[in-house]
């Protein structure tokens, strides 16, 4: 139901504090919509550990570049974002490489704060946008963005704002101010914001979530509570496992496996899966928004198959 | 492949010692509770701390369990720890704005110099919201606050960004933003004739122009030049600063601890920040790994006794929580393994705790069982040689 809503749009995007699974949860909404059939583009900004090595891709090179049948990946480099722009402003290929090799253009771009920021959105815009050359059907069905954990969660979707008030006339502003309609338009854009169960990150979610709604003014669309740990054991199992273990208690449950060990398990297990509900609980109440749970994963590795189980999860909700 | 001595050790001699500490790490380590615990800890060694966070969602704040931390050194209450005589510890956030508003003014000769730039619509926007000034910032604060005599060790809690030691080049960045003299001399005539009739030097030149112009438009440009005006005459201010910064950063009385997670992805990027460092020639003082799950198997010892019965559904169902954490801490351990032999380094490990830590008392709790753990882990590394 919840990929209802959000596949209705055609750009989704993700923000959360860094560490929270962003990335995971990213690559799990992209095979989601493989899985019903779209062309999906998925856009990850200067990742050093890109999302297409755990779907089995090749590392995209700045490229669109096919991981899965019907599923792109795309690691915007900034820098190399604003690159491609100036060889489409300058026409003449000996001009723009003099340009790009200039100092004068390395040292203003590389620190001019917030134009790397703006740039990687206009690209995004302009994916968004981009349409096939006969059918001028769109290009992409879905386009899913893992916005940069930065120390400001926000502040990816702050510069178009905050360009567009810098520099109300000219391009910048013209563009920045493109950028924000595409982002607030919520028949266009969905932005979700993705948390864990863990006191910081629930606090920081919540206050992105508000500062996306009153600050920037889009509204998002769903929260989703990454690494969650769910009951297994009975209220009565729970109580017993909690008895045994306050005591050292000795024997096996099965040759070779200590039961002291089981026991000590069995509580990390209840102790994160309480942790799970007393903060999912306390996003319900704080937030006024629907909310998805994808489970913990205890693998070995995160590849396709461990992705697919939380793409699963995902469409179930 | 016998480190020189235990990991812990080093952190505790930097933590008495030094005079700054830098954490870094990537987001939702649990970089700013390892900041503020570490920070506690030499304050209850007897050292005068402050410990600086530069994330502005207030997580120190939330850390030590008090309300909100401005821009200016709060005292922490520390009766309850009985700290060592003169240990005491400050805790405060970095204020963007209200730090590069005083850069300004330090740097301008006159009133009217500085109100130009504070008034400065692109100053304006550029010093407060926009990702960057953050790390421009971090640095300026902490070579100010390193020169304070209030305090023994100031410990700098970082921003989370994917390639944390890019703040470590802010002054530079910032440097070579403001002080990009051919573009001044471009906008110079720029902002005096308000249109484009700009003699320019070389092709390039024009070309760069012509770019900026098509990108951002004359207006952007005239507040633009405005801005590198009023900032012209700072240059020598800043660039003295920014070597300063540079030469604290590598300064023997300077440390950094990587933070990292447990997960081969947060370990992997330990790496990097490792590299990092040493090409930077900075001062690597520990990795710090949280919330690493031991094998609940290998603590205490197998007891082999009775079988005990147990219902076979509840059996199964605790076979199948135990085995998902060994193959947890499995999947760890190997990570943790490739860094020591990536780096010859040991890490300092703290197992996950019982509870978040959210309060003074878990700081030190948390402090506590850093240097409890990686004593014992070198006390049985020491058992085994």
């Amino acid at each position: 139901m919840l990929l209802d809503s959000l596949f209705a749009r055609r750009l989704v995007v993700l923000t959360g504090k860094g560490g929270v699974g962003k990335s995971v949860v990213g690559a799990a909404l992209a095979l989601a919509a493989r899985g019903r059939g779209k062309r999906v583009l998925l856009v990850e900004v200067g990742a050093p550990l890109e999302a297409a090595r755990r779907l089995g891709g090749a590392p995209s090179r700045g490229r669109e570049t096919e991981a899965l049948p019907g599923l792109f990946t795309l690691n915007l480099d900034p820098q190399t974002v604003m690159d491609e722009y100036v060889r489409h402003v300058v026409k003449f290929d000996l001009v723009a490489r003099r340009v790009l090799a200039s100092p004068i253009y390395h040292r203003f771009f590389a620190a001019a704060p917030g134009l790397k920021e703006l740039m990687v959105l206009g690209k995004i815009m302009v994916l968004e946008q981009a349409n096939r050359r006969l059918s001028r059907e769109p290009l992409w069905d879905l386009i899913v963005v893992d916005a940069p954990a930065t120390g400001h969660g926000l502040a990816y979707l702050k510069v178009p704002l905050a360009a567009s008030r810098a520099v109300p006339v000219g391009p910048i502003g013209h563009n920045a101010r493109r950028i924000l309609a595409l982002l607030r338009d919520p028949e266009r854009t969905s932005i979700v914001v993705v948390a864990a169960p863990e006191e910081m990150a629930v606090v920081e979610a919540v206050e992105l979530y508000r500062a996306t709604r009153d600050d920037v003014r889009i509204e998002p669309q769903a929260v989703v509570l990454n690494g969650c740990h769910e009951r297994r054991f009975s209220d009565e199992d729970e109580a017993w496992v909690l008895r045994l273990g306050t005591k050292s208690e000795s024997g096996e449950l099965e040759p070779g496996v200590p039961l002291q060990a089981a026991v000590r398990a069995a509580r990390r297990q209840i102790r994160r899966r309480k942790l799970t509900r007393f903060y999912r609980d306390r996003l319900h109440r704080s937030l006024d928004s629907p909310l998805v749970s994808l489970p913990f994963l205890f693998r070995e590795a995160l590849g396709v198959d461990e992705l697919s189980t939380l793409a699963d999860a995902l469409e179930a909700a | 492949m016998a480190p020189r001595r235990s990991p812990a050790a080093a952190l505790e001699v930097a933590l008495a010692t030094r005079r700054v500490l830098v954490t870094c790490g990537s987001g939702g380590v649990g970089k700013t509770t390892t900041a503020a615990a570490l920070a506690l800890w030499a304050a209850r060694g007897g050292r005068r701390v402050l410990v600086c966070t530069i994330d502005p969602s207030r997580r120190l704040a939330t850390s030590l369990g008090k309300g909100p931390l401005s821009g200016r050194p709060r005292a922490i209450d520390l009766k309850a720890f009985a700290p060592a005589r003169g240990g005491s510890l400050f805790a405060m956030v970095l204020d963007v704005k209200g730090t590069f508003d005083a850069l300004v003014a330090r740097h301008t000769k006159d009133a009217a110099a500085r109100d130009r730039i504070l008034k400065n619509r692109f100053y304006q926007h550029v010093s407060e919201a926009l990702a960057g000034s953050h790390e421009y910032m971090a640095m300026e604060k902490l070579f100010e606050l390193a020169q304070d005599e209030r305090f023994d060790l100031v410990v700098l809690d970082t921003p989370p960004t994917r390639h944390a030691l890019d703040f470590l080049e802010a002054p530079e960045r910032l440097l070579g933003f403001l002080d990009v003299g051919i573009l001044r001399f471009f906008l110079r005539p720029y902002f005096v004739a308000g249109r484009l009739t700009v003699r320019v030097a070389t092709r390039t030149g024009a070309a760069v122009l012509r770019i900026l112009d098509r990108f951002m438009g004359l207006q952007f440009l005239q507040e633009l030049s405005e801005f590198f005006l009023a900032f012209e005459g700072m240059y020598d201010g800043f660039r003295a600063r920014a070597a300063e910064v540079h030469a604290l950063l590598r300064a023997e009385s300077t440390g950094f601890v990587l933070v990292a997670g447990p997960q081969p992805q947060a370990l992997e990027e330990a790496l990097f920040f490792h590299r990092r460092l040493a090409e930077k020639r900075m001062a690597f003082v520990a990795f710090l790994v949280n919330r690493v799950h031991t094998d609940p198997a290998s603590v205490g010892g197998a007891r082999r006794g009775a079988k005990v019965v147990v219902e076979p559904g509840l059996a199964a169902r605790l076979r199948e929580t135990l085995h998902e954490q060994q193959v947890l801490a499995r999947v760890e351990r190997r990570a943790i393994a490739r860094l020591e032999v990536d780096t010859r380094e040991r890490p300092v490990l703290v197992p996950e705790l019982e509870q978040d830590v959210h309060d003074l008392r878990g700081l030190a709790a948390f402090s506590e069982l850093v240097f409890a753990a990686a004593k014992e882990r070198a006390r049985a590394a020491g058992a085994s040689r």
